[in-house]
């Protein structure tokens, strides 16, 4: 349903939306039961029906059984929304998956006041090597391929927020923090930071260009720092 | 005779009024130069004198076609925008904060009409040796490094010595000046992206970091004019 307003571009996507309306479903069917059964019994108790409150002490089970039985029916909602979240946060958070063949492609995502930097890998795949490719505000990849990236800050805390990804990932300076995606469709869309820090936070956004194959290897041959030294 | 005067007058008036009316152009930016002030002094000081702990060089005194010049490059992603420059990426999303061309005008206006605010020296460097390295330098900055607005050649005279070096080291990284990089400008612009090109260029004339050391210890003994850049 969250795909009707944000495009699901990842192979996550589809996860992490489904928790996000297990929680909606389940807390949304409580909180419209308590307020319909709240609205009832004002209805229900108006002043013309019956003018005098009964006051309960607590003592006594039986009164209370009502409010016992919905905290305990809540409880074993949460035992789904637990289990789901959990799953969910192995998968995507927990686990770094390989790649069938071997190593995955690694990008470089390094943030700062107020800009992202991004450092691919150039054609032969290896980073720190001199072909790779640096630029801001720009990161290139190609569809369905898994990418690991590392996350880094210069300075304070950001956050790597690509919203069609569903992907929110803390920067902390000082830390290399690991992670993955793989995307599912090619096109252009946002990068933003997710951490408020400091003035120019809202100024800070960037773009991830999703490519087919050729594309992105023609991107990288266009964009190779040893090819462009070589003309 | 006198009714004519009397028109020429009024209609002087007229113009001189719309003039001001349409552009902030002249003058200190008025009270919404002030207002937009306030963000940048958080950097660059409340006299716009720079702040080293935020690498944020002085802009009070620089002239007005200079600082606004600088505003729209940031702007455009001709400055500010290169791995290798990280303060220039502090200072870009600033220049984007300025809504209009009005106000990058007049925030303009009112950092130019601030006093220069004297430098302190931080650097090693030999100014009687800088001054032969200063030679290629003069056609565009100025005998007295007073900066010339055709060839877009800002003042140096007044700058901090800690900034001229990183502004020189980044011109020689190629993390400034980097040209328009593909991208489609307007002529102006592409314009000054091609001087600022040269700058670079410039640079490699200064073949160590000694060399950059002894030219701005020659440009700090040069006497602030009271023009500043015109
Ligand atoms: C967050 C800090 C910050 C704020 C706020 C800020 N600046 Fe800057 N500014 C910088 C830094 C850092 C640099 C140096 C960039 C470099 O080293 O290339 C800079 C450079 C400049 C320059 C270039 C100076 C030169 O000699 O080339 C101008 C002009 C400028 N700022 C104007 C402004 C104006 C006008 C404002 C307010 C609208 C402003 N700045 C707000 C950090 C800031
Ligand atoms: C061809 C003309 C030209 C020559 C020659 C030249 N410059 Fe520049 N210089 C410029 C221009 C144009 C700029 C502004 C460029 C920009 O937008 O970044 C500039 C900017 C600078 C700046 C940055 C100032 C600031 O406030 O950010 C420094 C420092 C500088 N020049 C030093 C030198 C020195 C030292 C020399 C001599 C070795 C020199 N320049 C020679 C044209 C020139
Ligand atoms: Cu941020």
């Amino acid at each position: 349903m969250i795909e009707y307003w944000l495009q699901a571009a990842s192979t996550y996507a589809g996860d992490i939306d489904f928790v996000i309306e297990l929680v909606a479903v389940i807390v949304g069917f409580w909180f419209f039961l308590t307020v319909g059964i709240f609205f009832w019994l004002i209805f229900a108790h108006r002043v013309s029906r019956s003018p005098r409150a009964e006051y309960l002490t607590g003592d006594e089970e039986q009164p209370k059984k009502f409010i016992t039985w919905a905290h305990m029916l809540v409880l074993v909602c949460d035992v789904f929304i637990v289990w789901a979240a959990v799953q969910v946060w192995y998968e995507v958070k927990q686990e770094l998956p390989l790649e069938n063949g071997g190593q995955p492609q690694v990008v470089r995502v390094i943030s700062q006041q107020w800009a992202w930097s991004f450092v691919h890998p150039g054609a032969d795949g290896v980073l720190d090597t001199a072909d790779d490719i640096r630029s801001v505000d720009e990161l290139h990849i190609e569809v369905n391929r898994l990418y690991h990236y590392e996350l880094s800050s210069k300075d304070v805390l950001h956050s790597f927020s690509v919203p069609v990804f569903r992907l929110k990932q803390d920067a902390i300076p000082g830390r290399v923090i690991r992670g993955w995606f793989e995307a599912t469709q090619t096109g252009s869309y946002d990068i933003q930071c997710a951490e408020i820090c400091g003035i120019g936070h809202a100024l800070m956004p960037a773009r991830i260009v999703i490519e087919t194959p050729e594309q992105h290897a023609a991107w990288l041959a266009g964009h190779s720092p040893t090819q462009l030294a070589a003309r | 005779m006198r009714e004519f005067r009397a028109i020429c007058a009024a209609l002087g008036a007229l113009m001189l009024a719309a003039a001001a009316f349409a552009e902030a152009e002249t003058g200190d930016g008025g009270a919404r130069g002030r207002q937009l002030f306030a963000l940048c002094t958080q950097c660059h000081g409340v006299d716009g004198g720079g702040r080293r702990e935020y690498q944020a060089p002085a802009i009070a005194g620089l002239p007005q076609w200079y600082v606004s010049g600088q505003l729209e490059m940031f702007r455009s992603g001709l400055r500010g925008q290169h791995f290798d420059d990280a303060e220039g990426m502090r200072m870009r999303p600033m220049s984007l904060a300025l809504a209009s061309d009005a106000d990058l005008q007049a925030v303009s206006a009112h950092t130019a009409s601030l006093p220069l605010v004297p430098q302190a020296s931080t650097l090693p460097g030999n100014a009687a040796v800088g001054s032969a390295y200063y030679g290629p330098c003069i056609g565009c900055h100025g005998l007295q490094g007073e900066g010339r607005e055709p060839l877009f050649a800002p003042p140096l005279v007044g700058q901090s010595d800690w900034y001229l070096l990183s502004a020189m080291q980044k011109y020689k990284a190629g993390a400034r000046g980097y040209g328009l990089r593909g991208g489609d400008h307007p002529p102006a612009l592409a314009q000054r992206a091609a001087l600022a090109q040269g700058m670079a260029g410039f640079s490699q004339v200064l073949a160590s970091e000694q060399a950059i050391l002894d030219v701005i210890a020659y440009i700090l003994s040069l006497e602030p004019s009271a023009g500043g850049g015109e």
